[in-house]
Order: C-alpha cells, then structure tokens, then sequence
C-alpha cells in the first residue's frame, strides 16, 4: 500500500493517474471514432 | 472488430496488469522510495516515443514512392503514418507528464531546460505540429507536406536519444545501454521488461485501430466523392465526418 503523506507520494500516484487518463481517454474517443465510422 | 483483435486485446490488459503489479512489488529503491515507481510508466512510454516516429517516417516514404505509381497502397501508406504520428504524441504527452511529476518531485523544479528535455519537447513539438498540418491544410497537397515534415521530424530522435550520452546536464543518465555506471538492480528489471512489453503491445493495437478507422474514412470520401461523380448514384448525401 503506496501512503499518500509526501509529495513524492502524491506525484507517484498523479503520474499513474495521468497515464491511465492519457491512455484510456484516447482509446475512448478512438472507439467513439470507430463507431461513428461504421455508419 | 475481428475476433482476434479483441483476444490481442484482452492479452494486452491481462500484460498491462501484471506490469502494474510487478511495479508495484519491486523493491524499495534506496534515494528515491517509492518515487522511482514512475520510471516504470515513464521509461516504455519515452523509448516507444522515439519508436513510433520511426513507423511514421517509413509509411511517409512509402507514401511518397507510391503517390504517383499505386493510389491504394499510398492510401494505406498515408493512413498509418497519420495513426503511428498521433500515437507518437500521446506516448510522448505522457512521457512529457510523467516526467515533469517525478522532477517536481525528485529535484522540486518541474522543468530545465537541459539537452534531453529540450529535445523530447521539441519531438512533441514537431509531431503536434504535423497533426495540425493534416488537420487544417486546405492546399490539396496536405499528405505530401506531412510526409515531408515527417522525414524531417525523425531526424531530431536520434539526437534526443543520444543526448543523455552526449551531454551531462540536468535529466538522469542513460539506464540502458550508458557505459559502465548504468543500469538497474536486477530485482527491478522485470517490472521495466512486463511495462515494456506491455505499452508496446498496446501502442500497437492503438496504432492499428487508428489505422482502421483512417482507411474508413478515406473509403467513405471516396465513395462519397464518386457519388458526385454520377459514378455510384445516391452516395451524394451528407459529406462523411472526419475521424481526425
């Protein structure tokens, strides 16, 4: 279990937050543009 | 979507979630604690932005070859040079981020303007750059102009992989492959090979999704194109939207 007391703390979990926003946001609009592209 | 690229699929997450897990087992490192945590997500993305390029130079001159000697496959060409490009920013937004949140942290600075910084922002730069070329370019010629910002584009990866050896300034030295004094504890190697096996496995189903949604839509102005044409009656209805 990561404690979230420091700022080192802090930034380890923003930075796998802001991978996974990153990432699965793309992948979103990404299956959003496929469906929009079947019709 | 094929079967198989839902089954490629599902293996990524199951890869992606074990190298979450091997992170977050690897042992404590000594200056840094948990913090050097980051380097697990950092170091797959940054490599792999260097990678892409790569994928997006080679379909660009493709493209060019082909252009005026085979339509379909400069098409397919243009296509994934446009997919591996905006992949290439993403990897590289994230590399970027997750950087920027571990110097904050680590040198409480979240930025220097130091030679492998400089250049990876430049990289970014460059890419986002030729995104914009494709989006809002109205000369006609928009592929062959981001063909050739692409292949100019590539050339600053390898002066940004290499700066680190080049020049010593603020970013840390090479893990890799940086002389005698690099490298990692060997305890810590596995999680680094799963989180890159596993962003390369999802990088590449990225990239080839994107690939497929651009094939559509280029099938779906053509046949709107030859719609107006009087070649295939009744497709000349609305224009079909643009995935980009």
């Amino acid at each position: 279990m990561i404690p979230f007391h420091t700022l080192s703390e802090r930034h380890l979990v923003y930075a796998y937050i802001a991978v996974w926003l990153f990432q699965f946001g793309y992948i979103a609009w990404l299956v959003a543009q496929w469906r929009k592209s079947r019709g | 979507m094929p079967k198989w690229a839902l089954a490629y699929f599902g293996l990524t997450l199951v890869v992606l979630a074990y190298g979450f897990y091997a992170a977050m087992v690897a042992p404590k490192e000594a200056t840094m604690g948990n913090l050097y945590r980051v380097f697990f997500y950092h170091l797959p993305h940054t490599i792999l932005s260097f990678v892409f390029p790569y994928l997006n130079c080679g379909a660009s001159f493709l493209y060019l070859y082909w252009r005026n000697r085979n339509v379909e496959r400069a098409a397919a060409a243009d296509a994934f040079a446009l997919a591996s490009a905006e992949i290439t920013v993403l990897y590289a937004s994230i590399g970027l981020a997750t950087g920027m949140l571990w110097g904050r942290a680590a040198w409480g600075i979240w930025w220097a303007w130091d030679a492998r910084m400089t250049t990876y922002l430049l990289l970014w730069l460059l890419y986002v750059s030729y995104l914009l070329v494709r989006r809002f370019s109205a000369t006609g010629q928009t592929a062959v102009i981001s063909a050739v910002l692409a292949i100019f584009a590539a050339i600053d990866v390898p002066i940004c992989f290499m700066s680190i050896r080049w020049w010593r300034t603020q970013h840390p030295s090479a893990v890799f492959g940086g002389g005698d004094n690099s490298g990692i504890d060997p305890s810590m190697v596995p999680a680094v090979l799963w989180n890159m096996l596993a962003w390369a496995m999802w990088g590449a189903f990225l990239i080839g999704m994107r690939y497929a949604i651009e094939r559509r839509r280029q099938r779906q102005s053509n046949a709107y194109a030859l719609g107006f044409l009087g070649d295939e009656p009744g497709l000349g209805g609305a224009a079909p939207s643009e995935a980009r």
